[in-house]
């Protein structure tokens, strides 16, 4: 069987389109990854890796330090005050404080309380408190934070022609309310630089 | 004198190897006490090498640890860039309680360390939970 020229011209043609079709498809590809891995994108924001990174460092230098070991009952009670976002980041200071709440919580020389500063939950804990006052017909003896932890987010930019530069600092303070003295204090920092993207003249 | 002829191309390639070779290096100078005063406590350590050419780049000088908050197991290693260019080395510490268990810390995650050529720092964390017995410590790139 003999096929004519112009059989041949369009089979060739109906291959090369759907080779072309093919080669142009994008597929979306999803995986899964390390949230705090090399592998997560990373930006000129605080990416999650970031997060972690400064968590971990916080903790670091808290748990090293002796401020702990003067407590003066363990587990030590902690409120967690203010979190300030001097950055122009829209973040939930969350990503930072919950780690730290994690990790001094499971060292055991820590327990966070819930009914003052920032603790979570702490409606429905004042609430379970009055409840429990109904009930008992006695005052709830609620404890006195030994210790409250007060943090600072701030960005800082810097630009020359080629090069854009955002410095976060994480500072952080644990203040004894007793004493109103601060027992231990850390900044740490992560820079990071961004190529400008080169701009077209006319 | 025909041989300052025939070396001077060469002698002229080489010091721009040599210029360019500067220009390029971050090397890092390091100055530290003769006679050191600490007295670290050194952990003996077995070492896995499943990726060659990064043992090539990164070496652990030594490892020791300390106990911190009253029972807390610290680990702090030192490590060394072996190349002439600055590398990042992505690190994690691992810890494992008393009966072989992972103990799964939230700070068991990746970190990165900007080293400069031939520079020697040092990485550390802090066990959060007294369980923890024992570490592990893995470098990728």
């Amino acid at each position: 069987m003999k096929m004519n020229s112009s059989t041949k011209l369009l089979g060739l043609l109906t291959i090369s389109a759907s080779l072309l079709l093919t080669g142009c498809e994008t597929v979306t590809e999803t995986r899964t990854i390390d949230s705090q891995g090399p592998e997560a994108v990373n930006t000129s924001a605080i990416n999650s890796q970031d997060w972690a990174n400064a968590a971990d460092q916080l903790v670091n230098s808290l748990l090293s330090s002796s401020a702990l070991d003067s407590a003066p009952r363990t587990p030590a009670v902690l409120a967690v005050d203010r979190v300030i976002n001097a950055t122009t980041l829209m973040i939930d200071t969350d990503l930072l404080i919950k780690k730290i709440r994690v990790a001094l919580t499971q060292t055991g020389k820590i327990a966070i309380t819930n009914t003052m500063g920032l603790g979570e939950r702490a409606v429905v804990a004042s609430e379970a408190a009055e409840l429990e006052e109904m009930q008992s017909g006695k005052k709830q003896k609620l404890l006195v934070p030994d210790y409250t932890l007060y943090a600072k987010l701030i960005q800082q930019t810097d630009r020359n022609k080629k090069v854009t530069q955002n410095t976060y600092s994480f500072q952080m303070s644990l203040v004894q309310p007793k004493t109103g003295l601060t027992v231990w204090e850390e900044e740490r920092s992560i820079a990071k630089q961004t190529k400008n993207a080169g701009k077209v003249g006319w | 004198m025909k041989y300052f002829i025939t070396t001077k191309p060469a002698a002229l390639v080489a010091a721009g190897l040599g210029l360019m070779l500067v220009g390029c290096s971050t090397n890092v100078n390091t100055y530290e006490r003769a006679q050191s005063e600490a007295a670290p406590s050194y952990v003996a350590d077995k070492r896995i090498i499943t990726d060659n050419t990064l043992a090539g780049t990164f070496r652990v000088v030594s490892i020791n640890q300390a106990t911190v908050s009253g029972n807390l197991l610290k680990i702090q290693a030192t490590v060394e860039n072996l190349k002439n260019k600055s590398r990042t080395l992505n690190y994690k510490f691992e810890w494992v309680d008393q009966d072989g268990m992972a103990v799964n810390s939230p700070n068991e995650t990746w970190k990165s360390i900007l080293l400069q050529g031939r520079e020697t720092q040092t990485i550390s964390t802090v066990a959060v939970t007294p369980r923890a017995a024992d570490f592990r410590l893995k470098f990728r790139e």
